[in-house]
């Protein structure tokens, strides 16, 4: 449905003709029925990539395309689901009326308009802010607007850029399932995010951007190499782990803690031999996500 | 879902909220106006002066403020403040949108003669003075300064503020030039470039006749070569070029 064959982005200043490439030689392509994030630190084109997606900005190299089309002609005939960054609307605007008008360009026929916002309203616990201005609202319940205009529409596609920023734990937790439930054969979602347990949770694949440059994509199939994963484990009885399982580290200030960096069958097998002479495995966690060893592999730090 | 695809679905929402701001804005200064008149010099200024002179002399003396603010900060101020995100990801087009929107803006400056007109014959009961010649200047003034407008409003959002020092540089041209036909003085080359390549909107006035033959022509062809050209931009220029991605 959507591919960036050697799409790049390079901003020129008029003045002092600078050049900042914002993103570099992206090839990458999302299929109908997919859920994909985009993950990357701050300044690593994400923002950029949506805008090339949406036709906001164009390409100065390679190329966008959304169905065959050129993103602005396909976002102009079919349009699309999005949630920007920084959720901007006039601030004049009642909720209730921004929704109506939101949904008036959606495409929402005249007979079914008055339902979907209400709907879209309830869906996303707002009603209550319905006679609100835009401006009255906190950055949470601002966030849920934005959210709920992106889902007006019902569209084949929809793009949520930083989707849970300013949310709360409790709207976080509903925002994945909204996620969940706009899964649909026939739509792709793309979800740029700082939350990579979000990320992993909620996408199929994830691609990690870097300096403006596609560092690796991610995927169940290709998960974070396995040495890069580190463990937490707790065990009872032995005091000679570090022994035993060479490049497990004591975790100070807690007794019995060992943080082992190494291979799942390389761990399995000398925690095996740990537990055979009478150790008692108390806890054994990854410390961090398959997603976040990823990330940090690809963006160095 | 059936989607409602038709191009104008978003007339009427544009449309109240002209009538809601800039509409209101002109019966009200409209009627305050001729108010005004009829309380500092009564039944005088009826014996004096008929309706279309009165009309005109204030149209002379509102017309640029009007369609200014009728047209001035719609398509600058979506770009500028990041409005044009949530508006153009459904499927409408932003040439689209703001032709609508500027046209709109017309019809309701096209109003400003209608509101005066009736605020004087209710004040001095000698007619409205309203007349096709009113119409059409108003008409020809919102294309060549509503068109500026619309041109700006695809570069900045202070496109009114832009339009308003061009309509003023313009004039002060023109009134160097007629001094200096008035004293029979070659015209400055400097001069008669600037007022060749700057909108003509000397040719335009509510206290002269409409202008005819070439003028008309010219005035025509600016003011659609303006609106045409804020067209082209709004459709082939990304929203979030200039650095406001």
């Amino acid at each position: 449905m959507i591919r960036f064959a050697q799409a790049g982005k390079t901003y020129r200043s008029l003045v002092r003709r600078r050049e900042i490439t914002a993103l570099a030689g992206l090839d990458l392509e999302i299929a109908r029925g997919e859920v994909v994030g985009i993950a990357g630190p701050n300044g690593a084109g994400k923002s950029t990539l949506i805008s090339l997606l949406l036709g906001f900005l164009a390409p100065s190299e390679g190329s966008v395309t959304l169905e065959g089309l050129a993103p602005r002609r396909y976002v102009e005939r079919h349009g699309v689901g999005y949630l920007t960054e920084l959720v901007n609307l006039p601030g004049q605007w009642r909720v209730q009326d921004a929704l109506h008008r939101l949904a008036i360009l959606a495409g929402v026929p005249a007979a079914a308009r008055r339902g979907r916002v209400a709907d879209t309203m309830a869906r996303l616990g707002i009603e209550e802010h319905a006679t609100k201005k835009i401006k009255q609202l906190s950055k949470g319940n601002l966030q849920r607007v934005g959210l709920g205009q992106a889902l007006l529409g019902e569209f084949d596609l929809v793009v949520l850029d930083e989707p849970t920023h300013g949310l709360d734990p409790v709207w976080t937790a509903r925002f994945r399932d909204i996620v969940v439930e706009l899964r649909r054969p026939d739509r792709a979602i793309l979800i740029a995010s700082h939350n990579l347990d979000e990320l992993e949770m909620l996408a199929d694949r994830v691609a990690i951007l870097d300096h403006g440059r596609l560092q690796r994509v991610v995927g169940h199939a290709t998960e974070a190499s396995d040495a890069s994963v580190s463990w937490r484990l707790v065990l009872e009885g032995d005091d000679d782990i570090g022994a035993a399982m060479p490049g497990a580290v004591p975790i100070a200030g807690r007794p019995g803690s060992w943080r082992v960096l190494a291979p799942r069958a390389a761990m399995s097998r000398q925690l095996a031999a740990l537990l055979q002479s009478g150790a008692v495995l108390v806890e054994c966690v990854p410390e961090q996500g398959r997603l976040a060893s990823a990330f940090r592999e690809a963006v160095r730090q | 879902m059936t989607r409602d695809t038709s191009p104008f679905r978003y007339l009427l929402v544009q449309a109240l909220d002209l009538a809601r701001a800039q509409l209101l804005l002109f019966v009200v200064v409209s009627a305050g106006l001729a108010g005004v008149i009829w309380k500092i010099f009564g039944d005088d200024v009826g014996r004096a002066f008929d309706a279309a002179d009165m009309v005109g002399a204030l149209l002379a003396g509102t017309l640029l403020i009007a369609i200014l603010m009728a047209a001035g900060g719609v398509a600058g101020t979506d770009i500028k403040q990041g409005y044009y995100r949530a508006l153009f990801s459904k499927p409408m087009a932003p040439w689209w949108f703001y032709l609508q929107r500027w046209l709109l803006g017309g019809l309701v400056v096209l109003t400003i003669p209608v509101w005066l007109g009736l605020a004087f014959a209710v004040a001095f009961g000698k007619g409205t003075g309203l007349s096709a010649e009113v119409f059409g200047v108003v008409a020809l003034s919102y294309l060549l300064i509503g068109g500026a407008v619309l041109l700006f409003s695809t570069l900045t959002s202070r496109d009114w503020l832009v339009a308003f020092l061009l309509y003023f540089l313009q004039a002060r041209l023109h009134d160097a030039e007629q001094i200096f036909t008035a004293m029979s003085r070659d015209v400055p080359a400097a001069v008669a470039f600037a007022l060749k390549v700057l909108p003509p909107f000397d040719l335009v006035s509510a206290r002269a006749p409409l202008p005819s033959g070439g003028d008309l022509a010219h005035v025509l062809l600016y003011g659609a070569g303006m609106v045409a050209a804020a067209l082209l931009l709004l459709r082939f220029r990304p929203l979030g070029s200039g650095g406001r991605a």
